[in-house]
């Protein structure tokens, strides 16, 4: 498939090009990073790991210049670097690559390149030379693989290629540092693997890169050095050589995990079927799916990005429309499928777009737990709440789900880290005891101890007899916690798989080889 | 974050409390009277205004004012203000003449005498003093001098009137002085076009060109209100029957108001006589009102400005009394 | 402690005291009591008791327009039509009401013939504005719009058809004394009507699971769908709401004018809507309360009777008030900064 795996650096030689010592910050009196240091090298990745909230972002930030240190001394080049603010930085020659990427998206590539200083017909004059602007920008494209005139407008690129012009960015305002923050979230295996070659590649031209993920697998594929932060305290620093994934893990949690996927008790899987889908098709999205999810059991569901897999949720939970087939739940055939007549069936659907579909972000905890139950929680002619017994019970399932905050009245979801934000969504659907809960990548964009507290729950409820259908697009979670796992691919079922012939190389082959081959033409 | 109401108590407490009691220092004596009227809208009013302040200082008094912007029940709101200001008089110009009626109560019981300029209220049990133009005899007047100019010139009529809004009692009664005297000389006038405008420059502009267009004959044309001119000879010239008096094709033209367009198109022969609303008499009216009322009095419910029709025969005779000839002076210095 | 600590301590808590005051929901009234402390040194007959009554007396109706439009408000419209159900149901509740041949008169019943429909013309509007945004998806700024237009242009067609004036008045005294009438020596009639009105949204907005549901709506529509709020019910309901308290509000109108007016309330929009917005009610939906609906209506009420009694000529009124309403967003800017600093 790709090169990326076994391209690596020499060991660190010569001076390092930035040099961090003893970096201190506090926000409002509480000190988020304390004496961190490490040293970055000149055609090397470092690899910076870390919970969130373990103090990753802050210390971007301070190098982007976007916040400045309290204490502690950065030497950038051999010089004191002290940035301004982030255009000073990229001024510098540090250049920073958001998970928000900051296109224009309404604007051409080209412009998006020299957003800051076009090329000019005359040096002082506002006059942009446009012929120089589209050569010079299809120089920068050509250096990051990306064949594509210069002229198209941002927001017909996909989700990847975006990426690869915000490097190219990085490369025309001539970046010695690139620091990526979560890369490859909203991107495809093959996108993936696509950046990393680049990446690669920058590392041969001797570009210095910090790369920041979650994704620990990609963090031992790519990176030379490895950084491991938490709580705001450097606690490990190595050679990838002498780190494992096992081993990162126990650095950034400070426990050991002997294993991030806990154990399940699979015998309880053979009850009777509580989702019953039969040859749902519907135009342009999903085509003849059957199976049938029973009680106690993980199903879980694999496939590429537009494979069709969130389409299918959103058809099972009544949100999108279906053309033909049929849903049945809990033995009962759903004609007309809406959010509501799902959830009075049983149903619970945690999106996959926590932000947009799944919170009210600026309402507190408890509001948005409660949601989906109040009805259960109201009578008479006004349907007055009854608010003792909601707070209760609300209250219980906050401590249950272990949100990490302590006013759940006056928290505005908002000011949650993604891993609390996502359980204040389980909590939500908990609280009214589904027996079929579909979850849509539940584990997007969160840290690994919350990660695995949402395992947790995940196995609690298939102990307690729900069914539960996960949609993820990482496989090792898949393999961790299904009892069975169904490939998408092209809207419909590729495999199915049982646990025990689980094989990440035959999962992929059957989400990819069509469109492998597809492509190839 | 919460600020607690004990603290909310106190600290308003205070802030009331240092500001001290206020002491506004006023004349002994001294007539306060306030002018509340519904808009500036039109030269009418703002000349209107002004009178009233020139007369009232004259007079030694003090003026609050208020618009209300055509609200009724801002103005009723107005009108409690102003009892609360406890004012000696209220002046009030009224949008609608039966939501007025609560004010005028409010006024009585308050002891304040009431004066309604140029509108009066409708039908109540409340008492107050209105001052009004006597439209249908000033305009069966002006009318009169017209069909008195075309019976001079002899032949036969057509005849166009620019109607105001009927919600409006002047409107009304100038409509009916209208039609007074044509209905008279029906043998020589007939008439062709009645515009509806609703007092609204616009309307008049599109009536007069569609009358225009279906009766090209018109050539007696009276309107309701002066502030319509300038779209009337819009639409003349265009139809290229804008032609001053003696000259071929002239179309007799009689205005109402008397403003300072009315005074100009006079003086330049193309207006052959105008109804004048004598705005100055009006306000000495009004204010002899209050002061017969402060004396004790109780004047008629309506009193009558009779007002005049100005022609370039008495043009510089009557023309200090033209309350459009002031603003006109003013205008060209 | 030593003495250079006390001060270093005593400064920020100082700081804090302002800072709780501006982040305080009340800060909307503590700014009115001000500016009527200030008012007072100029105009000093605005702190009689007959003054006092007169601004109570005046917010009542706003009040109950505003407190409609908050309910549409929080689900992120707008009720543009509001003016235009005041004056509709103005005429057409006269029209039923008055002594000059009314459709109700000599019945007996009239003015509960007369109330309902008020209330029908406001309930009627409202559940047209509402269905046209839940079930076509138009945007309730267009919709309210439209609606606006079309019963303002009707209210006046509507009164010529029933009258030769331009008002419909000989109204029965029992109906005046809604909008006039007092109560426990002095009190105004109309304070009752709104304290039931203000109460009963004052419960739904907190207490019942509508309410939530039209924050939910507000805050995030997408996500209310997927939780099983029936969104379209809601923002349908919101807009009836807003309806039927603009027919409320059109009654005490109505009566204190002893007059059906099509032209009634045609430029109190941009009150009703200032007013929930200066109270703290978002424009953008899933942020509102009732209390701080009435804080703004009092302190819009409070500027235009100060404004009233100083008797000052139009344009410098236009001014003062335009600075007043400048300086109170501004106070508002710093707010939300300090806020997002924390």
């Amino acid at each position: 498939m790709s090169a990326a795996a076994s391209v690596s650096a020499a060991p660190a030689a010569g001076a390092p090009l930035l040099e961090i010592e003893g970096l201190c910050k506090s926000f409002f009196g509480v000190e988020v990073l304390h004496k961190v240091g490490f040293t970055v090298h000149a055609g090397r990745v470092l690899g910076l790991v870390g919970e969130n909230g373990s103090g990753k972002s802050t210390t971007m930030n301070i190098i982007g210049g976007v916040h400045q240190m309290d204490s502690g001394r950065i030497m950038f080049g051999g010089a004191d670097y002290r940035p301004k603010g982030p255009r000073d930085a990229s001024k510098q020659g540090i250049a920073f690559i958001h998970q928000e990427l900051n296109l224009f998206r309404n604007l051409s590539i080209a412009e998006n390149l020299f957003i800051t200083e076009f090329p000019k017909l005359v040096p002082g004059l506002p006059f942009i030379d446009r012929g120089a602007a589209r050569k010079r920008a299809s120089e920068l494209l050509a250096a990051v693989d990306l064949d594509i005139p210069p002229t198209t407008l941002v927001n017909r690129l996909s989700q990847g290629e975006r990426q690869l012009v915000e490097i190219a960015k990085a490369l025309g305002a001539k970046a010695k540092i690139i620091i990526f923050d979560e890369p490859t979230t909203s991107l495809t295996t093959r996108e993936t693997d696509r950046l990393f070659d680049i990446i690669n590649k920058l590392r041969q031209q001797g570009i210095a890169i910090i790369y920041i993920s979650h994704i620990l697998d990609d963090i031992m594929r790519l990176c030379d050095d490895i950084v491991v932060l938490r709580d705001g305290n450097l606690v490990g620093k190595a050679l990838k050589a002498d780190m494992t994934i096992e081993r990162m893990i126990s650095l950034m949690v400070g426990r050991n995990i002997d294993q991030l996927f806990p154990p399940r008790d699979s015998a309880i899987a053979a009850g009777p079927p509580v989702l019953e889908v039969r040859n749902i098709t519907q135009r342009g999205t999903v085509k003849d799916i059957s199976f049938s999810l029973r009680a106690g059991e993980v199903l879980g569901v694999s496939g590429l990005m537009g494979a069709g897999r969130s389409e299918l949720a959103r058809i099972l939970f009544g949100i999108d429309d279906f053309g033909s087939g049929e849903i049945i739940v809990n033995g009962k055939a759903l004609t007309k499928p809406t959010p509501t007549v799902c959830m009075d069936n049983g149903m619970a659907f945690l999106t996959e777009d926590r932000r947009a579909e799944g919170l009210m972000m600026e309402a507190p905890i408890d509001h948005n737990i409660a949601l989906s139950s109040l009805q259960a929680y109201a009578g008479g002619f006004a349907h007055k709440i009854d608010s003792t017994r909601l707070n209760a019970d609300v209250s219980k399932m906050s401590a249950s789900v272990q949100i990490g905050a302590r006013d759940i009245a006056n928290t505005l979801v908002k000011n949650l880290s993604g891993g609390n934000q996502q359980k204040v969504v389980i909590g939500k659907w908990l609280l009214r005891e589904p027996t079929v809960f579909i979850l849509d990548e539940p584990t997007r964009g969160i840290d690994v101890g919350a990660k695995n507290e949402v395992y947790k729950i995940i196995n609690r409820l298939a102990a307690g007899g729900a069914g539960i259908l996960m949609i993820s697009s990482e496989i090792e979670e898949l393999v961790g916690m299904s009892d069975r796992i169904m490939v998408m691919a092209h809207g419909e079922i590729r495999a199915t798989f049982e646990r025990g012939a689980f094989d990440r190389e035959e999962l992929l082959r059957a989400a990819m080889w069509d469109g492998i081959r597809s492509n190839a033409k | 974050m919460k600020l607690s109401r004990r603290e909310f108590t106190v600290g308003a407490l205070l802030a009331a409390g240092t500001m001290g009691l206020p002491i506004m220092v006023k004349a002994q004596g001294t007539k306060t009277v306030a002018l509340l009227f519904d808009s500036l809208v039109s030269p009418f009013w703002v000349s209107g205004i002004e009178i009233m302040r020139e007369k009232a200082k004259a007079n030694g008094w003090e003026t609050l004012e208020n618009i209300s912007d055509f609200d009724d029940n801002k103005q009723f709101e107005q009108v409690k203000a102003m009892i609360g200001r406890k004012v000696d008089g209220i002046l009030i110009i009224q949008t609608d003449s039966k939501a007025v009626i609560p004010a005028i109560r409010a006024a009585n019981e308050a002891g304040i005498p009431m004066v309604h300029f140029n509108r009066p209220p409708a039908e109540s049990d409340a008492y107050s003093v209105a001052i009004q133009a006597d439209n249908r005899k000033i305009m069966a007047d002006t009318v009169q001098f017209l069909v008195d100019e075309a019976k001079k010139m002899g032949g036969k009529y057509k005849a166009c009137l620019l109607i105001g809004d009927l919600g409006d009692v002047n409107a009304i009664q100038r409509r009916d002085g209208f039609f007074d005297v044509v209905d008279k000389n029906a043998d020589m006038i007939e008439v062709v076009a009645r515009v509806s405008t609703e007092w609204n420059a616009d309307k008049a502009f599109a009536g007069l060109t569609n009358a225009l267009q279906a009766n090209p004959d018109i050539n007696f044309l009276v309107t309701s209100s002066d502030f319509m001119h300038p779209q009337i000879e819009q639409v003349l010239q265009t139809a290229g029957k804008w032609h001053k008096r003696g000259e071929e094709g002239h179309v007799l033209f009689a205005g109402f108001d008397g403003d300072e367009g009315a005074y100009a198109r006079l003086k330049d022969g193309y207006l052959d006589a105008c109804g004048v609303q004598n705005l100055f008499l009006e306000v000495d009216m009004a204010f002899q009102a209050f002061i017969d009322m402060w004396a004790g009095k109780k004047p008629e419910k309506l009193l009558l400005d009779p007002g005049f029709v100005i022609t370039q025969a008495n043009l510089t005779e009557k023309q200090d009394e033209m309350w459009g000839y002031t603003v006109w002076k003013k205008q060209n210095g | 402690m030593t003495s250079t600590d006390v001060t270093a301590v005593s400064k920020p808590r100082a700081q804090a005291g302002w800072k709780r005051l501006l982040l305080s929901e009340y800060l909307v009234l503590v700014l009115t009591v001000f500016y009527f402390a200030v008012m007072w040194t100029i105009v000093p007959e605005i702190a009689t008791a007959d003054t006092l009554l007169d601004i109570l007396r005046a917010m009542m109706p706003l009040l109950v327009v505003a407190i409609g439009q908050t309910f549409v408000l929080i689900v992120a419209g707008i009720d543009l039509s509001a003016p235009s159900i005041i004056a509709m149901a103005s005429v057409v509740g006269a029209s039923v009401l008055t002594g000059d041949g009314g459709y109700a008169n000599g019945t007996g019943f009239e003015i509960i013939a007369g109330i309902l429909a008020f209330i029908a013309v406001g309930a009627v509007i409202g559940t047209f504005n509402g269905l046209c945004t839940t079930r076509f998806n138009m945007p309730s700024f267009i919709v309210t719009l439209t609606t606006m237009m079309f019963f303002s242009g009707a209210a006046i067609w509507y009164t010529t058809v029933h009258t030769d004036a331009s008002s419909i008045g000989n109204l029965p005294r029992g109906f005046i004394g809604i909008g006039q009438g007092t109560f426990f020596g002095g009190l105004p009639f109309s304070l009752f009507v709104v304290l039931v009105v203000g109460g009963a949204a004052h419960f739904i907005l907190s207490r019942t699971v509508y309410g939530r549901w039209l924050y939910a709506v507000g805050l995030n529509p997408r996500a209310a769908a997927v939780s099983g709020v029936p969104v379209r019910r809601v923002i349908f309901w919101a807009f009836v709401i807003s309806g039927v308290c603009a027919a409320i509000a059109s009654i005490l109108y109505t009566g204190r004018l002893e007059t059906g007016t099509p032209v009634l309330g045609q430029r109190i929009l941009l009150d009703v809507i200032g007013a929930a917005v200066i109270g703290g009610v978002s424009l953008f939906g899933g942020k509102g309360k009732i209390l701080w609906t009435i804080f703004g209506v009092l302190f819009l009420t409070v500027i235009d009777k100060s404004l009233q009694l100083m008797g000052l000529p139009i344009a410098s009124v236009f001014a003062i008030k335009g600075s007043i309403i400048l300086a109170a967003a501004v106070i508002d800017a710093v707010r939300h900064r300090v806020l997002v600093r924390g």
